[in-house]
């Protein structure tokens, strides 16, 4: 008898919400208007509070939803085993676009663009091409140039550091390249790299600057390493000649600071509204939209007064190499 | 290798070393406390968000990282108290509160973060508690740096140690509190009152778990984010049963560890090419090879993880 | 008597249930949200459609299987709070095996890499086990060390040598385990771990094996009195805890994530804990209080987009519902409390709190 009564309570307790669910599927249906608003989310597995990556990448997402007239949400903090089902929860409730800001998702996305033909997935840094799915793909070689050499231009003691975050294929492409061109401007230059580990840990970064600078008298640094880059500029803030570059923001447009001297910006978000325009004609699909120097989607950022103008004009001489190819042979 | 001869290299480490090991050392005296009056807190980390997040708050609203390091360890009590109600008034399973506390704090942290700092392109940034350096010593080449030019919480952190001895071994209060760990029931006969015992350890536990939390956000580095803890309040459990449940033991584990820690970064700037995840492994290994291969012949206060009832007899 | 015991023990965590999505209501209306809103959304969310569903039962499957090696490990008085880590060695095992033995029918494939999962998981385990039997130590410390150290070591091996690819993850693997019907595709991993239950279950009530064990677990020094083998006992438990939870590693593997990479296995194993407890360590709560979470953890996102609130929102429902129903039924079982119980006759009364 208590059996029967357990399970009694038990359906009981399971059917209910099924029921409230369907109810409040039926409310939702009647708010499309006749002009139709083109909705756009992003799903992030860090915060977009991280003054890094997930930060430009939401930034990207809204300013170009703005100039294409999308409504905007996003999902932060997710973990990996998430990434399916939240993109589910988005295509589900009627949304466009969904943007992806990173090759991680590749897999869940694949995943997911299978069950929703008629939404459309934007891969960033992704290379997938399907009749839903299109990747931006940012030149991370471009952007290991334009660091380094600025970084080997500005360094009085031929100490240059590079944090990354995670061991991505783009990552270590940005180090290699950010190795070879600041050896390009200035052959006596010695290039330390580490990885924290983490795109996270604010205080990994900060450790590690720390002992670049004590071991290795490093005085420039560039991250591709989101919120950890920020402990780095914490501890170049101590120091009155140690300076950061930063990326993918052009972080002294952003706000004040004696340690940035220059950022790469990656402009994702006129790559998304390309996107965008793709989704609003019904031509998205099956292409990759590259983002490099001559169209614009990799910029050099805000200049400090730390750089001197001679130094800027070198390192525009070597931009326009880099932009036309010659630059590394 | 000649990298590490190097007198700079060595004192930077230590210097790291004695950095990363104060947040450590204080969360585990923290959990020294709960443990010596029989409660196992598992929930150190959860705590240890809850008051990063409020010594970044207050910090960040009143400029003074000092109120910040208070604000903690209210925040920090705050929450340890559901964790002591529960245990202690209500006898439930101690290791599953302090998960629960673990899931609980740091959810809370980033809700109150996310509604009042909103949406932003950098990590906003505080004032950081600025080092005060001990006039004559820390003069002394290489290990004045080291030991005496630090924020004040540090000093703090390490003058704990001796206190938490001698209040153990040397003052009758001390004795009555271990005692509260080892035979409630002797100590209730005693006249020891054992469940006011374990809420004061409570408070001590949540009170310092919360500076540690704090110390993070206001006096290592001016940020908070979601994973600032990172662990931490799991390698000070551990190095609360690596130094025997002994302030100097304990004192020595988190230096340990936090040496570990330091060099393992550094090794991974010297020299790319070792996956640094092996690296990373030490201070676990470590604990894992002392406690197997030492025991625990010592193994802890013998009423811990029990609760105590004043009906049974 | 026995029937108001059964009775209480349900309804504890019920009422916690309850209680904590009422604190969550108050919770969301003080930040300006509408509650009702909110919860139908999040139901919606894990009830609204039939790949809705179907997503419920895959975030169930993992924490059913931590929860069953918690609830089995339990039984026996042992804290097995290395679950993670035995979750994660399992995967790595499976993973290993799916790459190094190719060529061979998926079927096939599957039923060596899931075994080499439960051996993995349970030797994984069985460290803090002998380590308690022989050193005396406290399997807490060493199994949630271990955690890290499995962790730390399945990282190593996506970002180094099983890497596959421009991120830091293995390669996929081929054989996958399916959904089945194809109305609400029900993960053919869920219907393994139900199977376990039910086995377990079995087990701890019907045999005498699990008689002993269970013994062992209430009353050590009586099961030592009775002659049962104690030390062999608790070895068994750890191992097969262990087992289990490798097994729901390596079924999340092939039936979910395909790959190892960055977080996989986040959360799985302090969670199974909680559940095994709310539960009352008994295999068919187990069951049913891992699909109440999956619920919440499915209805949060669909929550979030709907509302606009931030998810921690239900990470703190769920804690919350950990902590009352815990309390729950720790206030229940107080002296005190037993002695109003034994005073009322007939029906019980709901204690509010």
């Amino acid at each position: 008898m208590t059996k029967k009564l357990m399970a009694l309570l038990l359906t009981t307790i399971m059917v209910i919400p099924g029921l409230a669910g369907c109810g409040a599927t039926g409310t939702k249906a009647t708010t499309n208007s006749s002009a139709k608003t083109y909705k756009v989310a992003m799903i992030c597995d860090s915060t977009i509070s991280d003054g890094g990556w997930g930060a430009a990448c939401y930034n990207a997402m809204v300013a170009a939803a703005k100039d294409n007239g999308f409504e905007t949400q996003y999902t932060d903090g997710i973990s990996s085993a998430d990434f399916a089902s939240s993109m589910r929860s988005y295509a589900d409730l009627g949304f466009d676009l969904i943007f992806a800001p990173g090759n991680q998702y590749t897999d869940a996305v694949k995943e997911v663009a299978a069950d929703y033909p008629d939404v459309d997935f934007a891969l960033l840094n992704g290379t997938v091409e399907t009749k839903n799915i299109a990747s931006i793909l940012p030149d991370a070689k471009q952007i290991g140039y334009m660091a380094g050499a600025l970084a080997g231009l500005m360094t009085k003691t031929n100490s240059i550091g590079f944090i990354g975050g995670m061991e991505l294929d783009t990552t270590k492409a940005k180090l290699a390249c950010y190795e070879a061109a600041a050896k390009a401007v200035n052959p006596a230059v010695t290039v330390n790299s580490a990885y924290a580990g983490s795109f996270s840990d604010t205080a990994k970064g900060k450790e590690i600057a720390a002992s670049m600078i004590s071991i290795n008298d490093v005085d420039v640094m560039f991250g591709d390493a989101s919120a950890v880059d920020s402990g780095a500029r914490e501890v170049l803030a101590d120091y009155t000649d140690k300076y950061d570059i930063g990326q993918p923001s052009d972080l002294l447009a952003l706000q004040k600071s004696d340690v940035v001297i220059c950022s790469v910006v990656t402009d994702n978000a006129t790559m998304l509204g390309l996107c965008m325009k793709d989704v609003m004609a019904g031509t998205f699909g099956n292409k990759t939209v590259y983002g490099d120097l001559s169209n614009g989607a990799l910029s050099v950022g805000t200049f400090s007064s730390a750089v001197s103008d001679d130094v800027k004009a070198q390192y525009m001489a070597a931009i326009e190499k880099i932009k036309a190819g010659t630059f590394i042979q | 290798m000649e990298a590490i001869m190097n007198v700079n290299f060595i004192q930077e480490l230590l210097l790291s070393m004695v950095r990363m090991a104060t947040p450590i050392l204080i969360v585990a005296i923290a959990e020294l406390y709960s443990e010596r009056a029989g409660l196992v807190n598992i929930g150190l980390d959860g705590m240890m968000a809850f008051g990063a997040l409020a010594g970044f708050l207050t910090c960040y609203i009143t400029n003074n990282p000092y109120l910040g390091i208070l604000a903690g360890a209210i925040c920090g009590i705050s929450v340890n108290m559901v964790y002591a109600f529960c245990t202690i008034t209500l006898g439930a399973e101690q290791i599953v509160y302090g998960m629960a506390i673990n899931i609980f704090a740091p959810a809370l942290a980033s809700f109150i973060y996310k509604i009042y700092f909103g949406i932003n392109s950098t990590l906003i940034s505080n004032t950081l508690m600025s080092a005060a350096p001990i006039p004559f010593l820390s003069k002394i080449p290489v290990l004045g740096n080291v030991l005496f030019n630090h924020t004040p919480i540090v000093y703090l952190a390490y003058l704990l140690v001796p206190f938490t001895y001698v209040f153990f071994n040397k003052t009758k209060a001390g004795l009555n509190f271990k005692a509260v760990g080892e035979f409630p029931k002797a100590a209730e006969s005693l006249g020891i009152n054992v469940i006011r015992t374990k809420y004061l350890a409570s408070v001590i536990c949540g009170g310092l778990a919360g500076i540690g939390g704090a110390y993070l956000t206001t006096s290592y580095i001016g940020t908070y984010s979601d994973g600032v803890v990172s662990g931490r309040g799991f390698i000070a459990l551990s190095a609360v049963i690596f130094g025997r449940w002994m302030p100097g033991g304990v004192l020595m584990a988190a230096l340990l560890f936090g040496f570990t820690d330091a060099l393992q970064l550094r090794m991974q700037v010297m020299n790319s090419g070792t996956p640094y995840q092996l690296l990373a492994m030490i201070p676990y290994l470590c604990t894992l090879f002392v406690l197997a291969f030492f025991g625990i012949k010592k193994a802890g206060p013998k009423a811990n993880g029990r609760p105590f009832f004043k009906e049974e007899r | 008597m026995n029937t108001k015991n059964n009775l209480i023990k349900i309804l504890v965590p019920i009422i916690a249930i309850v209680v904590s999505f009422l604190v969550g209501a108050i919770l969301i209306a003080c930040i300006g949200g509408n509650p009702i809103e909110a919860f139908s959304y999040l139901f919606k969310g894990a009830f609204g459609s039939a790949s809705n569903i179907s997503d419920t039962f895959v975030k169930a499957t993992p924490l059913i299987f931590t929860g069953l090696a918690a609830t089995f490990a339990y039984r026996c008085g042992v804290f097995n709070l290395g679950a993670e880590g035995q979750f994660v060695m399992g995967a790595v095992a499976s993973i290993w095996i799916s790459t190094t033995l190719t060529g061979i029918p998926d079927v096939l494939q599957l039923i060596i890499s899931i075994t080499g999962g439960a051996i993995a998981g349970g030797l994984w385990g069985v460290i803090p086990g002998i380590l308690k039997i022989t050193r005396g130590l406290n399997e807490m410390i060493v199994s949630i060390m271990l955690n890290y150290v499995a962790i730390l070591f399945m990282g190593y091996l996506y970002s180094g040598p099983l890497r596959e690819g421009s991120v830091p993850q293995t390669g996929s693997v081929t054989a996958r385990l399916a959904k089945l019907f194809s109305q609400i595709k029900i993960p053919a991993g869920f219907i393994i771990a139900l199977v376990i239950a039910a086995v377990i279950y079995y087990y701890l009530f019907y045999t005498s094996s699990g008689f002993k064990l269970r013994t062992v677990g209430l009353n050590r020094t009586a099961a030592e009195y009775n002659g049962f083998p104690v030390k062999k006992l608790i070895l068994i438990s750890f191992i097969v805890s262990g087992a289990i939870a490798g097994i729901g590693g390596s079924v999340e593997l092939h039936g979910t994530q395909f790959r190892l990479m960055s977080g996989f296995g986040e959360g799985y194993g302090f969670d199974g804990v909680a559940i095994a407890l709310i539960g009352q360590l008994n295999p068919v709560g187990t069951v049913l209080v891992a699909y109440l979470f999956a619920v919440l953890r499915k209805g949060a996102t669909t929550m979030q987009v709907g509302t606009g609130l931030p998810t921690s929102v239900i990470d703190i429902i769920q804690a919350l519902v950990i902590v009352f129903a815990v309390a729950g039924s720790a206030f229940v079982n107080l002296p005190k409390i037993r002695q109003v119980f034994t005073n009322l006759t007939g029906k019980s009364k709901k204690e509010g709190k």
